[in-house]
């Protein structure tokens, strides 16, 4: 059994729950991402699933290993990219991963090349030899990515793995995951960065604390359907009337243009009789793709209901 | 859950490296071995500088009413000196590896590293080892080349009252190999048990170094002629750490759980 099976899981700290009944399923060679805001349970999901804490409840496997088995074989398979790089300063670049390469048993004489070329890759290439104290945050995150593949793991787990890098490392990085990803190697990303999520993962699942939804990102944002409207003058006028109707849609208008959500594309028709009805003088109404944050932040605000 | 010596030996290696690394570290390594070497050699040089002092005979009748007459006081406050100075030389295996293993534990949680280690395929046991491996080593070979200079120093002060090497005796020898040891497993056992349940290196390494005090106490009782050292007496304290240190591999083994090192508040 490949890939990332997620049943019920849940996790308590005494009397607090950081994570509870979440299910997903993660296919083999997919780029999952897991989006929730600060202190949503990515980490600690991210946690269980590579064998350092024990859930509280439900069970997962990865790679075929139970999380809560013994944890050696399941630690083998996956690569952990922490939330703090977490590198010993005084030891080099080199003397770091030689570290790792040891401690997963491989012969040095072959891994070394590997790590190698993902460290020039990520522009580290010939900074090898110095102590790691001297990097920056950004070369430091670098190289802890480094570290994570220094095993050629099956599975990633990448907690913000762009965080503190500049627009152009994080690019890297984010072409590095697809590649990775490419291989076949299975990747779960968390992230609070939309624009991340949505252009490398091809599901995501939106927690805090519990899930709150899940699918490719194309059908979250049709999770809700948006209708841009067209009108003559003030659009701020209508924007009453269309929250008055039963179906009490969400309206933003800016200059002539209304933006009106809507739960149901079927409603969409009463929207535009609403308006002409109120005077409104329609020139246009289209569908509208509605950018992930704001599906994001919707599920956010219904999660907290 | 194999035991795989070999990530035992990474940890080990890795620990080792920083620590050649540790400037600061290694200075305040460097200081008590030399306090334990320069007192005693002191001591014995300002009673061969003297010998015949009257005050030296009133001392040493202090600790033993029952010295002959013929005996050279100076020659018996020496023997008493290198006997009692033991005690206090055992304060060096005990204390160096708290050093260390504070430092190795504890720091990996400070400065964070502790989870991406704990995410590899290391055991808690390996990696309980191999920072053992990283504290005792040093520790006992400290003690060990300390031993060969305060041999050669206080052989050398003393050689113009006793003409003859009085070092090493067989109490030294007997400590300095097995004694030692065991209270260098000793001392690490308490810096790894306590660093696993404290956050910080600083509060690990205080705590643990309270361990330090029965020693010194025992020491101050023979000073103060309550407590008759030798042979006896230091194979027994031996065997008392000897037991303590089982119980200690024991804690250690139930204690070290991953999720509690994990946690942050673990
Ligand atoms: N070891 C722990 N002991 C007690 N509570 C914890 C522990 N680890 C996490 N928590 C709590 O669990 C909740 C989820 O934390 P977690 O770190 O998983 O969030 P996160 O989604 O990763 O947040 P962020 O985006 O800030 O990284 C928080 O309320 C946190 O305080
Ligand atoms: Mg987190």
């Amino acid at each position: 059994m490949s890939g990332i099976h997620v049943e019920g899981l849940g996790k308590r700290f005494g009397e607090r729950t950081a994570v509870e009944g979440l299910s997903f399923h993660v296919r083999p060679g997919e780029v999952f991402g897991l989006l929730g805001p600060n202190g949503a349970g990515k980490t600690t999901t991210v946690r269980m699933l590579t064998g350092l804490l024990r859930p509280s409840e439900g069970e997962a496997t990865v790679w075929g290993h139970p999380v809560d088995g013994d944890g050696e074989p399941l630690r083998k398979v996956v690569g952990l990219l922490t939330e703090q790089p977490g590198l010993y300063d005084r030891l080099t670049a080199r003397e770091n991963l030689r570290f790792f390469m040891k401690l997963h048993e491989l012969d040095e004489a072959r891994a070394w090349p590997r790590a190698l070329h993902y460290l020039e890759r990520f522009g580290l290439g010939g900074r090898e030899e110095e102590p790691v104290g001297g990097f920056s945050k950004g070369m430091r995150q670098k190289l802890a990515i480094v570290r994570t593949l220094v095993h050629d793991p099956k599975v990633i787990f990448l907690d913000e793995p762009t965080s503190g890098l500049d627009p152009e490392s994080a690019r890297t990085v984010r072409d590095a995951v697809a590649e990775l990803a490419s291989e076949g190697r299975t990747i779960v990303l968390c992230s609070h960065n939309l624009a991340e999520v949505e252009r490398l993962c091809e599901r995501v699942a939106v927690v805090k604390r519990r899930l709150l939804a899940i699918g490719p990102v194309k059908e979250l944002r049709r999770a809700g359907h948006a209708l841009d409207v067209r009108v003559d003058g003030e659009a701020e006028r209508y924007r009453n009337v269309l929250t008055s109707l039963p179906f009490a849609p969400n309206v933003l208008a800016e200059g002539a243009r209304l933006r009106v959500m809507l739960a149901d594309e079927a409603h969409a028709p009463d929207v535009v009789a609403c308006l002409v009805g109120a005077g409104a003088r329609v020139h246009s109404a289209v569908p509208a793709q509605r950018p992930l944050e704001e599906v994001y932040l919707e599920l956010l605000r219904e999660g907290r209901g | 859950m194999a035991f795989r010596p070999r990530r035992a030996l990474a940890v080990f290696w890795k620990d080792f490296l920083d620590l050649r690394k540790n400037v600061g570290l290694l200075v305040s390594m460097a200081v008590l071995p030399t306090v334990m070497v320069l007192v005693p050699i002191g001591v014995v040089w300002s009673y061969v500088r003297t010998p015949n002092h009257a005050d030296l005979r009133s001392v040493a009748l202090f600790y033993d009413p029952s010295l002959p007459l013929g005996a050279s006081a100076a020659r018996f406050l020496i023997d008493k000196t290198l006997t009692d100075w033991f005690g206090m030389f055992l304060v060096m295996p005990v204390f160096v590896p708290i050093l260390i293993a504070s430092q190795s534990v504890a720091g990996e949680k400070e400065r964070r590293t502790l989870e991406p280690l704990l995410a590899s395929p290391v055991t808690a046991a390996e990696l309980v080892t191999g920072k053992s491996l990283a504290a005792l080593v040093p520790a006992v070979a400290i003690t060990w080349v300390a031993f060969v200079f305060f041999c050669v120093g206080v052989d050398v002060v003393a050689w113009p009252l006793v003409k003859m090497p009085l070092m090493p005796d067989a109490l030294w020898t007997f400590g300095v190999f097995v004694i030692a040891p065991l209270f260098a497993f000793f001392g690490n056992g308490v810096a790894v048990l306590i660093s696993a349940r404290v956050s910080e290196a600083r509060m690990a390494q205080q705590l643990s170094a309270l361990v330090v005090l029965p020693i010194v106490g025992m020491v101050g009782g023979q000073v103060a002629g309550f407590l008759k050292a030798g042979l006896g007496y230091y194979a027994l304290q031996g065997a008392v750490v000897l037991v303590l240190d089982a119980i200690l591999l024991w804690a250690s083994i139930r204690l070290l759980d991953r999720e509690r090192l994990v946690s942050r508040w673990g």
